[in-house]
This record gives C-alpha cells, sequence and structure tokens, in this order.
C-alpha cells in the first residue's frame, strides 16, 4: 500500500496458485518475485529492500521448514509467512518458534494474508534500519586510532580525566585532547550520548 | 551237621524253653485227675507246636533236643513212667508240634501272626484237629503196647488234651514271642476297661467254676468281650488265667468237673470240651474281630486319603443334596469365601440361595441362579465363568462346574462341584482384546488421518487458488480495472474445475478394488459374522435369537464385503443397546425372501432406536450419532450392498429399537 520498493517473495510448487498469489498482490500494489521450488528461491539474487518470504510447507526438494532453517533466524532473516494445504499444531509450532511471522492453512482469507505480509515487511524494514545504525557506529568506531579507544573505555568507565591519565601512564592534557577527539569523531553530543553508543556497540561490560 | 549247627537258637532261648515245657508238664500233671490215665490238658503241645511254627526249619533239631531232655525230667519228676515208654510218648509228641507247624506254615504266610481268620483257622484246623492225631495214636498206641490202658479208651481223651492244649497255649505263646519286645500302647482308658473286665472275668469264673453258678460256661460272655475288645492278646491272657482257675478248681476238688471217680472219666472229657469250645470261640472271635479292626482302619486311611486330596487340591470343591442345598465345602473353597456351609442358615432363604446370594457378584446371580435351577431341574452339568466374592470382599472370576452323582438306579444323590480361580487368565484376555481394539481403532484412524490428510491437501491447493484469485478479481474490480477482474475470474473458474477433477480422480482410486464374487450360502455366511461377533455380544449382554429360513436361495456376493456389512449392522445394533441399562437386550438376525424371491436379510434391535430427523441421513457419509463413530459405515454397507444389485434401508422396531434390513437378488437358475 505504502512501500513501493517492497519486494514479496512466493515459494509454492503449484503454478496457478502462484500466479493467483501475484495477481492478489499486484492488486495491492505490491511487488512480487515468485519461485516454484526452495533451490530456485536460493539461486535467485535478493536486492537491498524491504522483503518478506510467502512459504509453502511442503515443497519438492527442500522443504519449506528446511528452508527457514536455512536462512536461520540471525539479523538477516527473512520474515517468513507460511502457507499450507494441511498443516497439523506440530508443525505450526516449529514453524512459529523457528520466528515466523504468521502460519496460514490455505485456502486463506485474502485479508489475513496482505495483514501479515505488512507485518513481515515493517519488521524486516525495521531490521533494516537497525542494521544501517549500527554500521554506520561501527564505521566510527573503527576510525578512533587505538589510544583514543583506550580513552573512550576508560570514559564510558565512568573515570574522571586524572584517573584515566593515572591509568594510561600519561598526562592529563593528553587524556583531554583525546577526549575531544573521542566525542567528534564518534559524533557524541555528551558522555550520556556516548554511553549509549557504546552500549549499542556493545562495549559496556556486562552489568553483574 | 554244620548246617544244623550255625542255625543253633540262643542258648537262654532254649533254655527258656525247656523251663516252660517242665512247668508245662507239671501243670498238666496237676489236672491228670482220672485214676489211671494219667492223660489230660497238654499245654507242653501248644508251646511246642508254637515254637517250631516261629524257629526257622533248620534249628529245629535244637527243639526237637531241648523238648526230649525236658520232657524226660518231667518224667522223672512226675510221670515216673518207664524210659521206652516216656521216650515214645515224647516222639509222638514232637511228632505233633513238627506236624502242626509244617501245616501251619505251609498254609499262612510267614510270619504267623494269627492276626487273620485264615491264620486262626490254620492253627484250629491243623494244629489243634489234625496234628494231635499223630501224638494221640503213638501215645494210646505205646499205652496198649505196655498194657497200661486200651487204645480205644485212651485215643480220644488222649486227642481232645492235646487240642486243647494247643488251643490255649500255642495263640498265648505266639503272643508273648512276638510281642516280647513290642511295647504295649495301650490308652489309660484301655488299661481302665482291661482292669474291669479283669476284675468281672475273674469273679465270674471263680463264682462259675466254684460251683457257686451253675454252669461253667456262664464264663463266655467276659472271655468273647476279651477277645472283641483286645484281640489275641485278651485272648490269650483269658484263655490261659481260665486254664489256671479251672487247674485250681479241678484239683481241690471244688469244681463241677471234679467227682466221685465213677463219674471223674465223662467229667475229663466235659473238662477238656469246656477249655477247647472256650479256647476256639475266644480264638475266632478274635480273629474276626481283629479282621474287622484292620477293614476299618484300611477303611478310615483311604477316607483319610481322599479328603486329604479333595482338601488340597488347588481347586474349590463343595458338594450339596439332590435339591441344591451345599453340604459340604472343601478347606480350600472355605478360606476362599470365609465361611462354612451351615454359617449363612437362619435368615429363612434356602441354604443355596443364601450361599450364592453371599457369594455371586450381583450382575452375575441371574444368570447363576437360572443355570443352576436348570440343571437342578433335568439333571444335565453346570458350567458358567463368573464373578466370586472372596472373603476379603473382592470379586474374582471363577469358572464353576458342576455334575450330578448318580446311584445304580439313576437316580441323583448328590451335585459335585469344582471351582476354579481364573481371574488371572480372565484379566489378560480382557487386557489383550482391549489392546487388540484400540490397536484396531488406532490403525483405522491412522490410515484414515493418512487418507484425509492427503485428500485435504490435493484439493485445498486448487481451492486456496480459486479463493486468492477470487479475492484478487474482487480488488481489481473495485480498481475499475475490469481486464484484470476478467483474468482472475477465469483462473478461479479453472481452479474450481481442477478441484473437482481430484475429486473424482479419488473416487476412481477407490473403486478399482472389483468385489470377488462366489456363489454364497447366505444362512452359512451370516453364522460366520455371528461368530465374529460372539465375543462382543457377550461381552454386552446380548441375548441373540437367529430365524433363518431353510428356504433362502444361493446368492452371488463377496463373502467377506457381506460379512462387513453384517458385522457392521450388529455392532451398530450392540452399541445402540449398550446404553439399555433397563429392558431386555435382544439381537435378532433374520434371513428369508421377499414376494420378488429376492434374498432379505434383517439384524433388530431392541435398543433406543433411531430418531425420525436422523434416519434421512443415517446413509450419509461422515454423519454419525455416535461419540466416536467415523460416520462412514453405514455409507460403505449401503454401497456394497448397491454394488450387489440390493438395497439397503432402516425401519423403526415395534415396541422399540431399530430394523435394518438389506435384500440380495437371488442367483439365476442355471448359473453356477
Amino acid at each position: 500500500m505504502t512501500d513501493a520498493e517492497a519486494l514479496v517473495f512466493v515459494v509454492d510448487d503449484d503454478a496457478s496458485l502462484r500466479e493467483s498469489l501475484q495477481d492478489l498482490l499486484g492488486s495491492v500494489g505490491l511487488r512480487v518475485a515468485a519461485f516454484a521450488s526452495a533451490q530456485e528461491f536460493l539461486r535467485s539474487p535478493r536486492p537491498e529492500v524491504p522483503s518478506c518470504l510467502v512459504l509453502d510447507v511442503r515443497l519438492p526438494g527442500l522443504s519449506g521448514l528446511e528452508l527457514q532453517q536455512r536462512l536461520g533466524a540471525g539479523d538477516l532473516a527473512l520474515p517468513i509467512i507460511f502457507i499450507t494445504g494441511h498443516g497439523d499444531i506440530p508443525m505450526s509450532v516449529q514453524a512459529m518458534k523457528a520466528g515466523a511471522v504468521e502460519f496460514l492453512p490455505k485456502p486463506f482469507r485474502e485479508q489475513d494474508l496482505l495483514d501479515a505480509i505488512h507485518q513481515a515487511l515493517a519488521r524486516d524494514r525495521h531490521a533494516r534500519e537497525q542494521r544501517a545504525q549500527m554500521a554506520a557506529l561501527r564505521r566510527r568506531f573503527d576510525a578512533l586510532t587505538p589510544r583514543q579507544r583506550d580513552v573512550m573505555a576508560h570514559m564510558v568507565a565512568g573515570l574522571l580525566n586524572k584517573q584515566i591519565a593515572g591509568a594510561l601512564g600519561t598526562s592529563e592534557a593528553t587524556v583531554k585532547t583525546h577526549r575531544q577527539q573521542v566525542m567528534a569523531k564518534m559524533q557524541a553530543e555528551s558522555l550520556a550520548d556516548l554511553i549509549r553508543i557504546a552500549d549499542q556497540l556493545g562495549l559496556l561490560p556486562p552489568k553483574s | 551237621m554244620m548246617c544244623v549247627w550255625s542255625h543253633r537258637p540262643q542258648f537262654l532261648h532254649l533254655g527258656l524253653f525247656m523251663a516252660a515245657y517242665v512247668l508245662a508238664c507239671g501243670f498238666a500233671q496237676s489236672l491228670a485227675i482220672v485214676p489211671g490215665t494219667g492223660i489230660s490238658i497238654w499245654p507242653p503241645g501248644g508251646l511246642f507246636m508254637a515254637t517250631l511254627v516261629l524257629a526257622s526249619r533248620h534249628s529245629w533239631p535244637w527243639w526237637v533236643l531241648g523238648g526230649c531232655l525236658a520232657e524226660l525230667f518231667s518224667n522223672v519228676l512226675w510221670f515216673h513212667n518207664p524210659l521206652p515208654v516216656a521216650f515214645l510218648l515224647y516222639t509222638g509228641n514232637a511228632l505233633e508240634a513238627a506236624a502242626g507247624a509244617w501245616l501251619v506254615n505251609r498254609t499262612c504266610r510267614r510270619p504267623v501272626r494269627l492276626e487273620t481268620l485264615q491264620e486262626v483257622l490254620a492253627l484250629v484246623v491243623l494244629g489243634a484237629g489234625i496234628a494231635p492225631v499223630v501224638s494221640a495214636t503213638v501215645g494210646s498206641a505205646t499205652l496198649a503196647w505196655f498194657g497200661m490202658q486200651s487204645f480205644a479208651t485212651a485215643w480220644p481223651l488222649w486227642w481232645i488234651g492235646d487240642a486243647t492244649g494247643v488251643l490255649i497255649v500255642a495263640p498265648l505263646a505266639l503272643v508273648v514271642f512276638q510281642n516280647w519286645r513290642g511295647k504295649a500302647q495301650l490308652s489309660a482308658a484301655r488299661w481302665m476297661e482291661a482292669g474291669v473286665l479283669g476284675l468281672i472275668f475273674l469273679g465270674v469264673a471263680v463264682l462259675s467254676l466254684s460251683g457257686y453258678l451253675p454252669f461253667a460256661y456262664i464264663i463266655m460272655p467276659p472271655l468273647l468281650w476279651a477277645a472283641v475288645r483286645f484281640e489275641f492278646k485278651g485272648a490269650a491272657v483269658t484263655l490261659t488265667l481260665l486254664a489256671l482257675i479251672t487247674a485250681v478248681f479241678t484239683i481241690s476238688g471244688a469244681s463241677q468237673f471234679a467227682g466221685d471217680p465213677e463219674s471223674q472219666k465223662h467229667k475229663q472229657v466235659m473238662l477238656q470240651l469246656f477249655l477247647a469250645i472256650s479256647a476256639l470261640s475266644a480264638l475266632i472271635v478274635a480273629a474276626i474281630s481283629r479282621q474287622h479292626q484292620m477293614a476299618v482302619l484300611t477303611l478310615r486311611q483311604s477316607e483319610r486319603s481322599l479328603r486329604e486330596l479333595i482338601e488340597t487340591l488347588p481347586a474349590h470343591i463343595w458338594c450339596t443334596a439332590p435339591d441344591g442345598a451345599p453340604i459340604y465345602f472343601s478347606q480350600q473353597f472355605r478360606d476362599f469365601i470365609g465361611f462354612n456351609v451351615e454359617d449363612k442358615d437362619g435368615d429363612g432363604a434356602s441354604r443355596l440361595s443364601s450361599v450364592l446370594n453371599a457369594i455371586i457378584h450381583p450382575d452375575d446371580l441371574g444368570t447363576v441362579n437360572t443355570l443352576f435351577a436348570h440343571s437342578l431341574a433335568t439333571g444335565e452339568s453346570y458350567a458358567l465363568k463368573h464373578r466370586q466374592r472372596r472373603f476379603d470382599g473382592q470379586y474374582r472370576w471363577v469358572e464353576t462346574r458342576a455334575a450330578a452323582m448318580r446311584n445304580s438306579d439313576d437316580a441323583i444323590v448328590q451335585w459335585n462341584v469344582i471351582c476354579l480361580d481364573i481371574d488371572g487368565e480372565v484379566r489378560a484376555q480382557e487386557e489383550l482384546r482391549l489392546a487388540q481394539e484400540r490397536l484396531a481403532r488406532a490403525s483405522q484412524a491412522a490410515s484414515l488421518a493418512e487418507l484425509s490428510a492427503s485428500i485435504a491437501h490435493e484439493v485445498n491447493q486448487p481451492l486456496a487458488a480459486v479463493v486468492t484469485s477470487a479475492s484478487a478479481c474482487v480488488r481489481w474490480i473495485d480498481a475499475q480495472k475490469l481486464e484484470e477482474a476478467r483474468r482472475s475470474a477465469s483462473r478461479a473458474m479453472a481452479e474450481g474445475h481442477r478441484a473437482s477433477d481430484i475429486i473424482g480422480r479419488i473416487r476412481a482410486l477407490a473403486k478399482k478394488a472389483p468385489p470377488h464374487k462366489d456363489w454364497l450360502d447366505v444362512n452359512e455366511t451370516i453364522q460366520e459374522a455371528i461368530a465374529l461377533a460372539r465375543s462382543e455380544i457377550q461381552r454386552n449382554g446380548v441375548a441373540l435369537e437367529t430365524q433363518l429360513s431353510e428356504h433362502v436361495p444361493v446368492v452371488l456376493a463377496d463373502r467377506i464385503q457381506l460379512q462387513q456389512v453384517l458385522l457392521n449392522l450388529m455392532m451398530n445394533a450392540i452399541e445402540a443397546m449398550h446404553g439399555v441399562s433397563e429392558g431386555p437386550r435382544e439381537l435378532l438376525v433374520r434371513s428369508g425372501t421377499d414376494e420378488s424371491q429376492h434374498v432379505v436379510i434383517s439384524v433388530q434391535d431392541s435398543g433406543p432406536g433411531v430418531d425420525p430427523q436422523s434416519l434421512e441421513h443415517l446413509f450419509d457419509a461422515f454423519y454419525t450419532t455416535k461419540p466416536h463413530g467415523l460416520g462412514i459405515g453405514l455409507a460403505i454397507s449401503r454401497s456394497i450392498v448397491e454394488n450387489h444389485g440390493g438395497r439397503l434401508w432402516a425401519t423403526a422396531n415395534v415396541p422399540c429399537g431399530a430394523v435394518f434390513q438389506f435384500t440380495l437378488p437371488r442367483g439365476s437358475e442355471g448359473v453356477v
């Protein structure tokens, strides 16, 4: 409805169902890429746009649940909506535990499918934003010199300049200079801001 | 010679024998009251014969020698006969003893215990009757030869004297020898009886023989009492006592048998006869009593072993009178039910019904009562498996069988009942049956689940396409894009047809197995199906009745399919009656022909029946009124019957229940 660049992957071995899904999703303005098997889908390129996967459980070769495992549940995971001609409870529990967005028995109500697809796309978009933000922070952190990183570690640990100088065996004036460099490179407005960035990068020691 | 030497008896025994022999000779002398005869009762004869009866044949020379010495010594002491006469007399006596012992041993089994009538008769006839003939003949001849007495006078006295001696002394000697080391095992009561008997005996003997009572034979009752109660020991001891008392009174002249010299000879014979008859009677009575005792003992032993057998058999055994009233419970049965035959008496009901009420499970009581009454009325055997109450209140499965015991007139004298605890087996069978049922149900459910899954998948696929395409169509119309809408609608139609095609293919698949038709005897097929359902019928307490017409023609049909239909209808009927707690559970299976000569088979139950609303859906697939039913049994049954060219329908039964009947076309004549 809103996202013109979003892409919905459909994997189902039934050609007419693929066609009718393309038809339905096209009618609400979604782009669709349809495949007859899991292998075909894995071979295809995936553009860096918000996307999700509408997946049949029973497929020739690699099954839907196996494909879900193959894609993994990590940051790069694609939100999956399962559709099935005959699903039982254990199967759906397994799929949902592995992170599926929805598990729809065929024939499904089109609104249920569309709601699930929008939810999946929103989830994917959010994940992508997170990933982009993290990448930017990582780039800033990578730009620090080793000594600046040491100073930053002591700063976020709450040490005063004098204490940092003592710990690193240098003068308080040098620490002050490094401190300004760190704040500038990390684009932090305040110490609190820097601590939040360090937290996102996973630099803070775990709280006991 | 060496042989005889090696068989020599102990010298102590030989010495005692000789001493007794001498004493017996003295006793004989004391009774020789008839002047000039010197012959009377001859106790040494009995002693000698008894000794030889018991001694081994090889040792006889020793005893003969010992007897010779003893008699010659006695001759010196009392008889004062010339030596040749004494020796010849002894020869006669020795021959008598040897002949008597030989005859008795030939007739009786060794050792001679005088325990049977046969042994007593052998001693009386052979020992006391025949053997004395030898000594009487030799003795009388000797006396005649030496001119001391005439043969004819001496012989009878001699014979009776020796016979009486044998009768009185031989049993005593045998008893003494046999029981020399045996311990007397008499109870206090028996000792008391012996004491009282002894006193009475002595009193009567003294009174009668002293002439106070007129009749000597009055001693018989106490004598026979002793013989009956104490057998040979009693007889031997009392006879000896009698002989001694008689001797004392006769010698003293007080006896009835003493008198003036004229009548003396006659009285001597009377005395000998008195003692001989007393001895004979006592011995025979003792033998009969002994034999009776042995028979009673044997009977008692066999009775005891039979009783022990019944009491300890690992089964419950009881007996009833011909009218069914229990008269005996075995130990095992008493232990099981916890009471004895009489314990349930006194509440007004018959003993049988109080016992059955106490031990039979209430649900089985009706059947047990009916069957038992039937058996009692007809005399037929009884067999039933039912639940029986144990002493602790637990009901256990038992198998009870009863059979009538009849006398020679074929009249029932008793009912013998055996009852086995089969609880373990019954429970195991029940477990097995339940397991089989669960397995069958599970496999049926599993195959049905698989079938339905694959059908669902096949059909849902095009249905999903239909729904999705139709949804797309609606959206295209909303967006005024009619070309796209038309394309979507056409796809929905095509997919709808595809779904119908799939269902058609599944039906074609199911029809692929053609029925295997044969010429069938309908009644036989029904009986086979009933046999398959038998356990269910019994388990649910359903009374089965069959009305199978003999004029049913053969039909061309698939036996297995036909039995499936019959089983399905019967199981439905049984299941329908399962909930019926009151009123009869009756299942009626009928075969026959209708007016157009079609075969008609009907299955009728007395269950709650079918309500009219259900009636029209009864044969629809997946329609069921049962909580766990699949709803395909009747649909399959109808399709089987229709495949055979027949019809299956249901009607209500009057007053309750349902009738399911189906027709089958009769096989056309000439086709075999």
